[in-house]
């Protein structure tokens, strides 16, 4: 499974792409909404996209409106993590199209359990 | 740092008996920073001074106390998923065809800091008409009980397994953290209640959630436990557990009902005469 | 101006009696930098001005402006970078590995304390400088803390 891991921090990609590797990901970075879309249009068959909100020259909103309008795309699931935590940008998030929401600081088990939600990963003891 | 090696390895032990977190020596930190309020609370001059009382005195509350303050990040909101999905999608829908005047009621034992029952709470909303469902939560925990009553979460709380959209319809922010919204907080009663007493008043529940507590105990006190449990439960009333827990080979007096990869148990139903 | 010389803080400003930038740094260490609590903890007294410092910093442009400052000792602060990235001792950091982990810790104490506020607005991109940032009006609150026994400083400031 490939993921997309999108925020112009390189701290911030490297912490994501950590967790997500020892989960079975082949994590692709972007530093910004616009190289993140010109990875899917050059045809980069990504399940999950870790979205940060405020880049330059395309922010996480801006990333995820786009990917939305495209029935190509149907099946990316979309997380935003960001440091934004007001109710409000929330709601404009999940609006937008988001599937799922991450407030910095996170933990890893924090990213792994909204995985889990999203049906993307398997971590669940059984009797 | 007060605490010493004899101290942190029984903090240690107790922590992994009662929830098989494993706490490695270099963890000292944690403990010390962890219990350090407790200490405060007791009056205590350090944490290795409140470890060594609570060794003298070893009560159950305060062993609780000690595993919940070291274990309390570890809890998430709708865990193991697969219940709150099947109490969704079988078990609220099968209680209100069959009972469509009454009072839905469930017993969250073991209830910590309130995730679980204002979990069920949130799930239950769409399915439950308002002021038809009951939660009963309850724990051995004074301290952990006003943490629930209070409904009040960190961030790094609430993205424990809470799926966004939850957060924005039954939370609202409070300083840095976050609240549980008042209807919601209304549907849960917080109680103090010790699983080996009596079973609490607020039944007959139609609904237990018993998870990840009976690991506890031993075999006979297990039977002990469930027994009452069954008691105080109505005919065809569902128990919920862990994930890798079961009531095979433990009692049988439960039917298993296979939902998704686990499992719930049923108390028989009462037939007609 | 140095974050010894704060006027008195207003806790009418924050909605809680506790203090929440404190209970927002603690929570940011725990979680990303430390993977547990308990390794960033408030000093009793103000910190020292450091005598090889960096510094970084994230602007609130709303309603009000407000800047949030990390004030450590850059071998702090390249510690910090190695906790974060979950790096051994032996691995190599530079300069713009440091500049950009710290910057991160600002950006996000600073996305969360910005939330504190109604209609906060926007962060600015963090900074991260070896001298103190210019142009703040005023010392709103300073939380001086001892991480993992070295000293580092959360403070907001009032912007003109």
């Amino acid at each position: 499974m490939k993921a997309l891991v999108i925020d112009d921090s390189r701290t911030m990609r490297r912490i994501i792409g950590g967790i997500l590797r020892p989960l079975g990901f082949d994590v692709v970075e972007a530093e910004n909404g616009q190289d993140a879309l010109d990875a899917l249009e050059a045809g980069l068959d990504a399940e999950l996209a870790c979205v940060d909100w405020n880049m330059p020259v395309m922010d996480g909103l801006g990333f995820i409106s786009a990917v939305r309008r495209e029935r190509r795309w149907r099946d990316l699931t979309l997380v935003m993590v960001t440091t934004e935590s007001e109710q409000s940008q929330i709601v404009r998030a999940l609006a937008a199209g988001a599937h799922e929401y991450v407030i910095k600081p996170f933990t890893p088990d924090a990213i792994r359990d909204k995985l889990q939600l999203l049906g993307l990963v398997d971590l669940q003891e059984t009797a | 740092m007060t605490i010493t090696a004899e101290s942190f390895g029984f903090v240690a032990d107790l922590v992994r008996r009662r929830s098989g977190i494993v706490l490695e020596p270099g963890k000292e930190y944690l403990v010390e920073g962890r219990l350090r309020p407790l200490a405060r609370a007791a009056e205590l001059a350090d944490v290795d001074t409140y470890v060594r009382a609570l060794r003298a005195d070893p009560r159950p509350s305060r062993l609780e106390s000690v595993v919940a303050a070291l274990t309390t990040n570890e809890t998430s909101w709708f865990r193991d998923l697969e219940p709150f999905r099947a109490l969704v999608d079988h078990v609220l829908p099968e209680l209100l065809a069959h009972r469509p005047m009454d009072t839905i009621r469930v017993w969250s034992a073991a209830c910590s800091t309130g995730q679980e029952p204002y979990s069920i709470a949130m799930v239950a909303a769409d399915v439950v008409p308002a002021g038809r469902l009951r939660i009963l939560a309850t724990d051995l925990a004074e301290d952990v009980l006003e943490r629930a009553r209070r409904g009040r979460y960190t961030q790094l709380e609430i993205n424990r397994g809470l799926p966004a959209a939850h957060l924005v319809r039954f939370f609202r922010r409070a300083g840095a953290d976050w609240e549980v919204v008042p209807e919601v907080r209304a549907q849960v009663a917080f109680q103090r209640h010790n699983l080996l007493d009596a079973a609490p008043a607020g039944g007959p529940f139609d609904v237990v959630f018993l998870r990840n507590v009976l690991i506890y105990f031993d075999l006979a006190t297990k039977q002990a436990v469930l027994d009452r449990v069954r008691r105080t439960m109505r005919p065809g009333g569902y128990l919920v557990l862990g994930a890798a827990e079961t009531t095979i080979g433990v009692d049988d007096s439960w039917e298993r009902v296979p939902v998704g990869r686990g499992a719930l148990y049923r108390t028989p139903a009462r037939r007609a005469a | 101006m140095s974050e010894d010389m704060a006027t008195p803080f207003d806790p009418g400003e924050w909605t809680d009696a506790a203090d929440p930038v404190e209970a927002i740094a603690s929570e940011v260490f725990a979680a990303m930098v430390d993977g547990e609590p308990g390794h960033l903890q408030p000093r009793s007294g103000p910190a020292p001005e450091p005598d090889d410092g960096l510094y970084a910093w994230v602007d609130v442009h709303g309603a009000t402006r407000r800047r949030v400052l990390l004030t450590t000792e850059r071998e702090t602060a390249t510690a910090l970078t190695r906790a974060l990235l979950g790096l051994s001792p032996d691995d190599t950091v530079d300069d713009d590995d440091i500049a950009d982990a710290f910057g991160e810790v600002a950006n996000v104490v600073g996305g969360n304390v910005k939330a504190l506020v109604p209609d906060p607005g926007d962060l600015t991109l963090p900074e991260v400088a070896p001298t103190r940032p210019p142009a703040a009006a005023g010392l709103l609150h300073a939380v001086p803390f001892d991480w993992r026994g070295r000293p580092l400083v959360v403070s907001l400031w009032a912007l003109p």
